[in-house]
């Protein structure tokens, strides 16, 4: 288990401050851990650069569906239990149809449980909630509490525009 | 990745966040009306008389039906087909419209997902009874057995349409929950009760909503978004491949996979329609179903209505001109003209001419007349389907073998019951889930706010009319 870690997170209630409060604290140099807000924003996710993945993940678990279900239905109709019908070719080319959904089944299944897994996720997951409202209309900035200037970030915060500050542990 | 340009106002009404949290919430925070109960009590009934016929058909067979030699295909398939139908648009609505980047669909995908998945619950029922001996129902998924082991027939549309609706099934539901995960986090945050937290809590997956977390998520939904819509058409093109490798007069015709996908996108779009007027209406959500809402869905049907008309003039003109007798007959003196004329002009009057009174603004824009077009195009593709298997079946190339068909009561009860099925499934959707999507409305409500709002605009702004 990590050792418990020290954040300070500034709320705010209005959507311009926190996009331009983001992009400020990052030129004046204190590290944003995270960014709570009630539904996605675009401009967050940019000016913090962050990437993911998935994309890239789900490729994978496409090809890997093809091949796996090319392979059985090779086996099964082929190797393991041929039938000659209406002198049809055993490893015929309508099961691109099996193939196809197939795919797209194996990669959605695939896609869904590596977002669970990367998110920690999952039923009865416990939700670290810091401030009620961030589900509804606040937004949250969450710092690292640098333990010297734990004053000075406070202020910071509020000078660009949060409402309140919250102490808060995680691990 | 995700920008996009958005068009005029979607919500109306000047709403604030807190507004839109408290507006969707307050059905699942207020009381139950006694209208739901009522509803409830009539859905349940038909369930159970559902159940009745059920029990009826595994205890005694398939002979309860009104099936025979020939007609070996009867409203358990029409049904089937119908339901699967409606269950396509669904989907289709908010996953099209998601990839196509269309801002509108935020405030009724929600609803149009749920649909889908009650709807392809109750189309499941269907081949499954059909299967005679349902306890046996496994054998139609391939695994090592002790009869060979002999896999399924790969290549039969019939194991097609298992794979693919049980795909199809998975797929909706997962998409459908997946994006409701940051709406029950804000019920569970919002909640005061503390058997509602918890249980809101539990089915949230942990959800917060921080900035990765919105990130992966909308990446993950773009992707199965991006999946499920070659599935959507895929699943009825299935569907009408059941139909259409048979040499069946009729149905033998390689214009049925897109005339199905089509009418399955047709009726889903009716019953969105159909629902989420009867949701505007009850909980007055007109600030988010707006007027453009409708008269965009309705202009939607105008244009699918007349490839309809044209898939069903195809197949005429095709059965003419292939000069093939047996076609000839099934078309000009079968549905036509013949026994099954009513059938057929009711399929025709209510799917192609019907949705083209949408040309008029008077009619897009009441919302009385759009909701009963709105019924009458299900009750159109009912009688597609079964005009396109009821008249092949029961006059087919031998006159020897041509019989009549009528439903037995065990027939229809089951009809009735998924029919129940669907309205629980509705209501309890209702009353306990977000009915839309609260993060995604928040999320289009700064780029589509009204003039007065954005600074530097002034109100007649072109890029501010409704949709």
């Amino acid at each position: 288990m990590s050792k418990a870690k020290n954040y300070i997170v500034g709320i705010f209630d209005d959507h311009d401050k926190l996009l331009n409060g983001v992009e400020a604290t990052k030129n004046e140099g204190y590290k944003i851990s995270d960014v709570i807000s009630p539904y996605p924003i675009h401009e967050v996710i940019e000016s913090l650069n962050l990437k993911t993945r998935i994309p890239v993940l789900a490729l994978l678990y496409g090809i890997f569906a093809v091949l796996v279900t090319f392979g059985f239905l090779y086996w099964t109709s082929v190797v393991d239990y041929p039938l000659r019908f209406g002198g049809k070719p055993q490893n015929t080319l309508s099961f691109v149809v099996v193939i196809f959904v197939m795919t797209i089944n194996i990669t959605s299944a695939f896609t869904i449980v590596t977002f669970f897994l990367r998110e920690k996720k999952g039923p009865g997951a416990k939700a670290h909630v810091i401030d009620e409202g961030l589900g509804d209309d606040k937004y949250a900035i969450i710092l690292d509490e640098e333990e010297e200037k734990t004053a000075q970030q406070e202020e910071y915060l509020k000078q660009i525009g949060a409402i309140r500050i919250v102490h808060d542990k995680q691990k | 990745m995700y920008k996009t340009k958005v068009r005029g106002v979607i919500i109306e009404g000047n709403k604030s966040y807190g507004q839109i949290t408290r507006d969707i919430l307050a059905p699942i925070d207020g009381k139950t009306p006694r209208w739901w109960f009522i509803t409830m009590g009539i859905g349940t009934l038909m369930m159970l008389a559902g159940m009745v016929a059920i029990v009826n058909t595994i205890a005694t067979g398939i002979g309860t039906w009104g099936l025979n030699n020939s007609v070996a295909w009867g409203w358990g398939i029409i049904n089937f087909v119908w339901w699967i139908g409606i269950g396509h648009a669904g989907t289709a609505f908010s996953i099209f419209l998601l990839i196509l980047r269309q801002k509108w669909r935020t405030s009724i995908n929600r609803a149009a997902e749920a649909m889908t998945v009650f709807a392809v619950i109750c189309a499941g029922l269907f081949p499954a009874l059909h299967m005679g001996r349902i306890w046996l129902a496994f054998f139609i998924f391939p695994y090592p057995n002790t009869r060979g082991p002999l896999w399924v027939n790969f290549n039969s549309p019939l194991f097609w349409d298992v794979v693919a609706i049980s795909t199809y099934f998975m797929a909706s539901a997962t998409f459908w929950y997946i994006g409701m995960l940051p709406d029950l986090a804000t019920i569970r945050d919002k909640a005061t009760n503390k058997v509602k937290k918890a249980i809101y809590g539990f089915f949230a997956f942990g959800w917060v909503g921080k900035a990765t977390s919105w990130l992966r998520f909308e990446t993950t939904v773009l992707i199965l978004g991006g999946l499920a819509a070659p599935l959507v058409i895929a699943v009825h093109s299935i569907v009408s491949m059941d139909f259409a490798t048979s040499v069946m007069a009729g149905w033998h015709t390689t214009v049925f996979p897109p005339y199905f996908v089509v009418g399955a996108i047709f009726s889903g779009f009716a019953m969105v329609l159909t629902l989420m007027i009867i949701i505007r209406k009850v909980y007055k959500y007109q600030d988010y179903v707006t007027d453009g809402h409708l008269d965009a869905i309705a202009r939607i049907l105008t244009f699918i209505s007349l490839i309809m008309g044209t898939a069903y003039a195809t197949e005429i003109f095709i059965a003419w001109y292939s000069a093939m007798e047996g076609e000839m007959y099934t078309f000009f003196h079968n549905r036509i003209a013949g026994d099954h004329t009513a059938a057929f002009w009711t399929m025709v009057t209510c799917n192609v001419f019907f949705p083209q009174l949408f040309w008029f603004k008077k009619i897009r824009s009441n919302i009385w007349a759009v909701f009963v077009i709105s019924i009458i195009i299900n009750i159109g593709m009912w009688f597609e389907r079964y005009v396109i298997i009821i008249t092949s079946l029961t006059k087919d190339y031998l006159p020897a073998n041509w019989a009549p068909y009528a439903p037995s009561i065990t027939e229809v009860g089951i009809f009735v019951g998924t029919l129940g099925i669907f309205v629980i499934g509705v209501l309890l959707f209702l009353r306990f889930v977000p009915m839309m999507a609260m993060s995604e409305l928040k999320g289009v409500l700064k780029d589509t706010m009204p003039a007065k709002k954005k600074a530097g605009k002034t109100p007649d702004d072109p890029e501010n009319k409704t949709l």
